[in-house]
Parts: C-alpha cells; sequence; structure tokens
C-alpha cells in the first residue's frame, strides 16, 4: 500500500525548504528534528547575517520556520530522531523516536528527503596549531557569528581587538585531516564577517590568510570586492602556520608568500574558518535508510552533475549540505528539485496502486 | 621585551667596509647589508595604504588582488623590481610610497591599467601620490630643477622663453607667428609646437621638417613663438599640480586669444594634455596630432614623398598617443605611403607598446631611474628595434629622438637611426637635397 506523504529529515534550510514546498503543492508531510527548534545551524549556532545578501540570519530563518509550522499539510516532530526505516520507495516504515523516549512511533512514506546537513570542522583536530582550545581570542567562524550577532565583537578580555586575522581552509583541502573538498563557503563568510567588524569596529584592521580566494560567482563582486575595497579588509596569499601566544596578544606566524618573507605579526582575535564535515545525522541517517557515502562521509550523490539530490536507494532524496558543502543558494535549489522528485515517485506509485 | 634578534641594530659606524672586496673571485662590494636585508614581516601597517587611499585619485590602490597581470605588462619590471602588485603589497606591508624610491620609477605609460581586472588606476594613483611628496619637499633633485626650469623659464629644458620660436629661422620657409599675422589671420591651423621640438637639437629637427611639410602642403599655419608655453601635463603627472594648472591657464589663456580652426601638436603628450586635461578646465576645441592631421592629408602629401626611403623601419607607439588616446593607425598610415619603406612590427607594438622611459616624469629622472633599474627603457627598447633587424626605428613624440638616440649609442648600436615620422616624410619630399 502507498503511503502519500513524504518524511524529511532535519529541519533546517533545506528540510523546511522542501517541507514547505510539499505542503503548496499539497503532499502531506512529516518533518523529524533532532533539536528542539526548527532552524538548523543558522539558528542553533546563531548566525548574525546571511552569506549572500546580508540579511538577518535569524529573521530570515524564521520565516521560513513559521511558514511551516503554520502548514496543515506538514506533521512537525521536535527532539526526534530517525532509528529504523525498512521497505522501499512507495512504501517505507520509518521509526520515529522522541529524545529519551525508547519505543517510537512508526511513520509511512511513500518518499524520504534526508536534509541532515553538516556540522562545523573541530579545530582541536587541525593540523597546524592555531592554539582553539588553549587561547580564548582563537574563534571559529561560528564563534564569530555569535558574536556579531550579540553585537560585541572584543576581546575575551573585554578589550576592543586593533588586529582580527582569518585564516583560511581550517579543517578543508587537507590530506593528512582526510578533508581533502574545498568547503566552498568560508571564503565568503569571512569576508562577510570581516565586513561586520569593519562596519561595527572601524578602527579595526581585519586580515585574511588564505591559499586561494574561492569567491565563486557573484560573491566575488557582491562580497569579496566590496570587503577589500570599501570596507578595506587586507587580503594576504599564504597561511598561516601556527599561533603563539606573546603576552596578551597572539603571534601569527607563517609566510607571506607573495613578498618571499616569513610573517610574526600580532593580532588580537583569531578567527579559524572552520570547513565543513558530515553532521552526527548525517552519518547515522545515512546508515538507517542504507544510502551510500563517500570517502568523506557526505551522502553520496550517484549521478550528481545532472541529478544532485539523487541516492544510491531509489526514494530517497538528499538536500543541502548532507550530500556535501553547499551554500544556501544550492541548499534551496537542491530542497525544491529534491521535493518534486519525491512528489513525482509518490504520485507514479499512487497512480499505478 | 626584548627586540626580536632581527629587529637588534648594528651600529653602522662601527662597520669597517673595504671599497672592493673580492672573496674567491666573487665581487661582493658593497654595503655590507646589502645581502642580509630584514626578511621577517613583523608587522602589517596599512596606515601607507590607507593614506593612499584617502588621496583623490589614490583609492584604487587598495582594489589590487594580486593577480599580477600589471607586472607582465609593465615595462619597468623588465629592468628592475617593479609592478602596481609589488606597489600594493610593499604598501600593505607597511612601505611608505610617500618616501619610497617605488614612486618615482612609473612613467604612467598605462599599460597596466589597460590589462588591470580591477581597474587600480596608476595614472591617477601616482600623480596623487607624488603631488603630496612634491608637497613635502621629497622630490629627486633632477625632477626638482625640472619642475623649477619649467616655472621660471615656461619649459623644462631651461631655454630663454624668448627665444621659443628661434628654431623656425631654419626653417627655409615662412613660420608665421599668430602674433605678427596682423591682417592675415585667421590661420586655419594652429600649430602647438611644444618644448622639446622648439629647444632640443634632435627635436628642431623634426620641427624644421614639419614647417617644410605644412608649407609644401599649403597649409595656413601658425605657431604662438615666445607665447607659447610647455603644457605642463608631465610635470602633473610627476607631481606638479599647482604648475601644471599655471601653464594650462596661461596657454589656454593664449589660445583663446586668436582665431584658428585646427589645433595641431608636435607631440603626443601635449595631444593628451589639450584634449584630456585642458578640457576639465574649458578648453574644448578640436586638437590633432601631427599624425593624424597628415594622415587626413595623405591623398595630397603622396604626391610630394617623390624619393625613395629603401630602408627596414620599425615604429615606436608612443604611450600617449597609443594607450592613452587610442591611435595607432595614423602614423603607420604615414610610414606605409613613403615609396621604398618596408615597415616591420616590434613583437611589443600598439596597445601592448613598450615604454622609452620619458613619461610621467621620466623624462627627469634618468640618473634617478638608472641606480633603480637594470638598464633604462630607452636602451630595452634599442635591443628590440634592432633584434627585429630595423635600420631605423620611427617615432613620433619629442621625448623619444633623443632617449632613442642615446640609448642606441650606450648600447653599442650605433647603426639605428632613430628619425621621427616628420623627418622621415621630409626627406622622401626633399630626397638627395637634404
Amino acid at each position: 500500500m502507498a503511503a502519500e506523504s513524504v518524511l524529511i529529515v532535519g529541519g533546517g534550510p533545506a528540510g523546511l525548504e522542501a517541507a514547505r514546498l510539499l505542503a503548496d503543492i499539497g503532499t502531506p508531510v512529516t518533518l523529524v528534528e533532532k533539536r528542539a527548534e526548527l532552524g538548523g545551524m543558522p539558528i542553533a549556532e546563531r548566525y548574525a547575517a546571511l552569506t549572500h545578501g546580508f540579511r538577518d540570519a535569524e529573521s530570515m530563518i524564521n520565516n521560513m520556520v513559521g511558514a511551516v509550522s503554520a502548514s496543515p499539510l506538514v506533521d512537525v516532530r521536535l527532539g526526534a530522531s530517525v532509528v529504523e526505516a525498512e521497505g522501499e520507495a512507495g512504501a517505507f516504515r520509518v521509526t520515529v523516536a522522541k529524545e529519551g523516549n525508547g519505543a517510537g512511533e512508526v511513520v509511512e512514506a511513500g518518499a524520504v528527503i534526508l536534509a541532515t546537513g553538516f556540522q562545523h570542522f573541530d579545530p582541536g583536530r587541525e593540523t597546524q596549531t592555531y592554539g582553539y582550545y588553549e587561547y580564548p581570542d582563537v574563534i571559529t567562524l561560528s564563534d564569530a557569528e555569535g558574536m556579531l550577532k550579540d553585537d560585541v565583537f572584543l576581546k575575551a578580555n573585554g578589550d576592543k581587538p586593533e588586529r582580527v586575522a582569518f585564516i583560511q581552509c581550517v579543517g578543508s583541502r587537507d590530506r593528512q585531516i582526510g578533508n581533502e573538498y574545498c568547503s566552498k563557503v568560508c571564503c565568503g563568510i569571512s569576508s562577510k564577517l570581516a565586513i561586520e567588524v569593519r562596519e561595527r569596529l572601524p578602527d579595526t584592521k581585519c586580515f585574511i590568510f588564505y591559499i586561494d580566494m574561492r569567491m565563486y560567482g557573484f560573491w566575488e563582486n557582491e562580497i569579496y570586492w566590496p570587503a577589500q575595497e570599501k570596507h578595506h579588509v587586507q587580503y594576504v596569499k599564504g597561511i598561516v602556520t601556527e599561533v603563539i601566544k606573546k603576552g596578551e596578544r597572539l603571534l601569527i606566524r607563517g609566510e607571506d608568500t607573495t613578498m618571499g618573507r616569513p610573517v610574526e605579526v600580532p593580532m588580537d582575535i583569531v578567527v579559524l574558518a572552520v570547513g565543513m564535515e558530515p553532521s552526527r545525522g548525517t552519518r547515522d541517517l545515512a546508515k538507517v535508510f542504507g544510502v551510500k557515502q563517500n570517502q568523506y562521509r557526505f551522502i553520496e550523490v550517484p549521478h550528481d552533475a545532472l541529478d544532485p539530490v539523487a541516492t544510491s536507494v531509489p526514494g530517497v532524496f538528499v538536500a543541502g549540505a548532507a550530500a556535501g558543502p553547499k551554500d544556501l543558494d544550492d541548499t534551496m535549489g537542491m530542497a525544491g528539485a529534491a521535493a518534486i522528485k519525491a512528489a513525482a515517485w509518490i504520485r507514479k506509485v499512487v497512480t499505478a496502486a | 621585551m626584548p627586540r626580536p634578534l632581527e629587529e637588534q641594530k648594528v651600529i653602522q659606524s662601527a662597520v669597517k667596509e673595504k671599497d672592493e672586496l673580492i672573496v674567491d673571485g666573487m665581487d661582493i662590494s658593497g654595503h655590507w647589508n646589502r645581502m642580509f636585508g630584514q626578511r621577517v614581516i613583523f608587522d602589517y601597517s596599512v596606515e601607507y595604504l590607507e593614506k593612499v587611499a584617502a588621496l583623490d585619485g589614490g583609492e584604487s590602490l587598495g582594489w589590487c588582488y594580486g593577480c599580477a597581470k600589471c607586472t607582465g605588462v609593465c615595462p619597468i619590471d623588465i629592468v628592475g623590481d617593479y609592478s602596481p602588485r609589488k606597489i600594493h603589497r610593499r604598501t600593505q606591508t607597511g612601505v611608505d610610497l610617500f618616501t619610497s624610491e617605488d614612486l618615482w620609477l612609473c612613467t604612467t605609460c598605462m599599460n597596466c591599467l589597460r590589462v588591470c581586472p580591477k581597474e587600480v588606476d596608476m595614472i591617477q594613483i601616482m600623480p596623487a601620490v607624488r603631488e603630496r611628496a612634491v608637497l613635502d619637499g621629497s622630490v629627486p633633485d633632477e625632477l626638482q630643477k625640472a619642475f623649477e626650469d619649467t616655472a621660471k623659464f615656461g619649459n623644462p629644458l631651461g631655454q630663454p622663453q624668448r627665444k621659443r620660436a628661434a628654431w623656425a629661422k631654419n626653417a627655409e620657409v615662412p613660420v608665421p607667428i599668430m602674433a605678427c599675422l596682423n591682417g592675415d589671420g585667421p590661420a586655419d591651423v594652429l600649430w602647438y609646437v611644444g618644448s622639446y621640438p622648439s629647444y632640443h637639437p634632435r627635436g628642431i629637427d623634426a620641427s624644421l621638417a614639419a614647417a617644410r611639410i605644412f608649407n609644401a602642403l599649403g597649409v595656413n599655419f601658425a605657431i604662438l613663438g615666445k607665447e607659447e608655453k610647455d603644457d605642463g601635463d608631465t610635470q602633473r603627472l610627476a607631481g606638479e599640480t599647482g604648475l601644471f594648472e599655471m601653464l594650462a591657464e596661461h596657454n589656454i589663456e593664449v589660445f583663446n586669444k586668436y582665431e584658428w580652426g585646427t589645433l595641431v601638436v608636435t607631440g603626443p603628450h601635449e595631444y593628451n594634455a589639450f584634449n584630456n586635461e585642458y578640457s576639465k578646465l574649458g578648453f574644448e576645441r578640436p586638437v590633432l596630432h601631427y599624425t593624424q592631421f597628415l594622415a587626413e592629408r595623405l591623398h595630397d602629401l603622396k604626391p610630394l614623398l617623390k624619393e625613395s626611403v629603401e630602408a627596414r623601419v620599425t615604429f615606436h607607439d608612443p604611450c600617449y598617443l597609443g594607450r592613452h588616446n587610442g591611435e595607432y593607425d595614423a602614423p603607420r598610415e604615414l610610414l606605409r605611403a613613403i615609396p621604398g619603406l618596408e615597415l616591420v612590427e616590434m613583437g611589443r607594438c600598439r596597445e601592448n607598446g613598450y615604454c622609452c622611459g620619458g613619461g610621467g616624469g621620466g623624462m627627469w629622472l634618468d640618473s634617478f631611474t638608472q641606480d633603480h633599474t637594470r638598464m633604462r627603457l630607452s636602451e630595452r627598447r634599442v635591443r628590440e628595434a634592432v633584434e627585429y633587424e630595423a635600420d631605423i626605428l620611427a617615432v613620433c613624440c619629442p621625448f623619444e629622438v633623443s632617449r632613442f638616440e642615446d640609448a642606441a649609442k650606450s648600447t653599442g648600436n650605433d647603426q639605428l637611426k632613430v628619425l621621427d615620422i616628420l623627418e622621415l616624410l621630409d626627406h622622401s619630399m626633399q630626397g638627395g637635397k637634404r
């Protein structure tokens, strides 16, 4: 017996968008979210402005949450996880368990969309020595997002920073760490954060140390160029190798590659541009549904160029960063594609039955 | 905190230096510390970058994203260690451009801006920063002398103003002066001769040729004589904005005093000045470079070019006629009209033409440039002309004749002749007579 609803796992931007679109075309949705609230990383990690567009993350994401929560066709399960799945396309039987409640409830679904997202790279695993866990003024991109959201971008001792260094590619493009891929968004997010710092603290100098600036498409002229030209963010080619505590400040050491000279410059705050890794949910759910993962444990998309939302299991689709590093634009596009493909599966099966 | 080892100063006077020091056959004479310069960058002071960016015209220095396309076409980098990208990076690492020798090496040839994806505009940046350096009195002596001579005599050669038309005495053809036209005016053409064509012996050769050509064509022209002063644009690009304004004001006043149809100039720098800079001060009249003026009259000119000039000729595009103003064809049309002449193009020509080194103040910074580069740009260019087996290097900018002739000598290429296109046309017109 074919089920008419779609199960979406993950209530971040991808899951929210897919749920909203399915409801719009009259397809019932069960939306399972492990956290106690919807919104995903932008809400949980307290992002300041969205990349790109610079619009306030909380209000933008909450608009999406509101639309989904208000829809009678979307059954939202918060604080819940998918622990078991059986059946096949058209007739999945999925066990959804509430946090701390072992029993679980079986939900029927004709198709599944995995929107379980990513987690930030843990800078404690870096091969360089940036001292994230030693020095309070060494922070990550998401720490910086939270500080800017609170509108307080200060050193741990409360002083205003004179200089802020962003170090790109932390945990990305690294064979030793095992993340050989580019995380795709960090160049843009660092540049966006540097703009936000410069807007709030015009006397604070921002430096971005990079291997390659990867500002594809309009990010180039919407983020990178204004950061440099309007906000005077300084870009320096060559990655900082280590951070050393020196008095109240942080000494960054590396090579200024275009000058061909060593660098030892004091900074006040060092922001590590940590990349993306598959979230715990992505890794677990891939197993539950038996979908193939790539070597980095993101969900594998067998024909990614022309079908970026298919997985190795028919009827199970993927949207957003569960399939690899994605920006919000990619994520929204994938959510739309996954929604329509899931709906098409159900109609095909229902019509055939 | 103790200073880092690298920052610890050595008392210079305590170091004994030998004038000549040869170790194992290797000459290591020179300042003891030249090979052991500061390695570590201890600070990124963006103070100077901000200071440049704050200047009107200086903002684009900070736009550089380091692609280095400029370095590939910068004429200076081939003979030295210099390009807009390098200037940006040095400034970004705390080098004070306002007092750096880098400030005076740019000839404003504009090849960098032609290829720059970010439109980092050295043609605006250099004059802006130099203007400040000039105000601070931080100017190389020889350039300062050219400024002072221009202010005093109305020309950078330091020649008396009243003798500006003295060259015309040897023309053997009439060279009317506006102020003396009496009832014969108005003139169809006001010929602005320029400083080097008025005073420099090799510039005068071109002026004499021009006078003969204009006469042969029956052009109704006149010059300004002692009322003419240097256009001042190169001084402006070298940082003397005040001097430029003074000269522009004078020249515009003189231009407006007389009735004439077209302003024809000998030099590309004057062409640029009157077309692009004087127009900002309200002077908006038709201006032609002589190559354009004559190319328009090829129909009349061609029958006069009777004598064959059997030579392999290559042409050096002046930066201020070509890249700055987009005129590449008129000079070539004139050269092709000369019977017997074989025109060969050098690898660097037209849009990518090399620079003679004279623009942007380079004309008056020869010794300074010599100290900071491996060879003169003119020497580099002459070598290229020789590489293309040219007998004659043809030019149409008054800065170039003397520069290239000197360079031909200093590089041991005396066989290469340097001639203004005016001289070549005149040769063809006069034949054995000259």
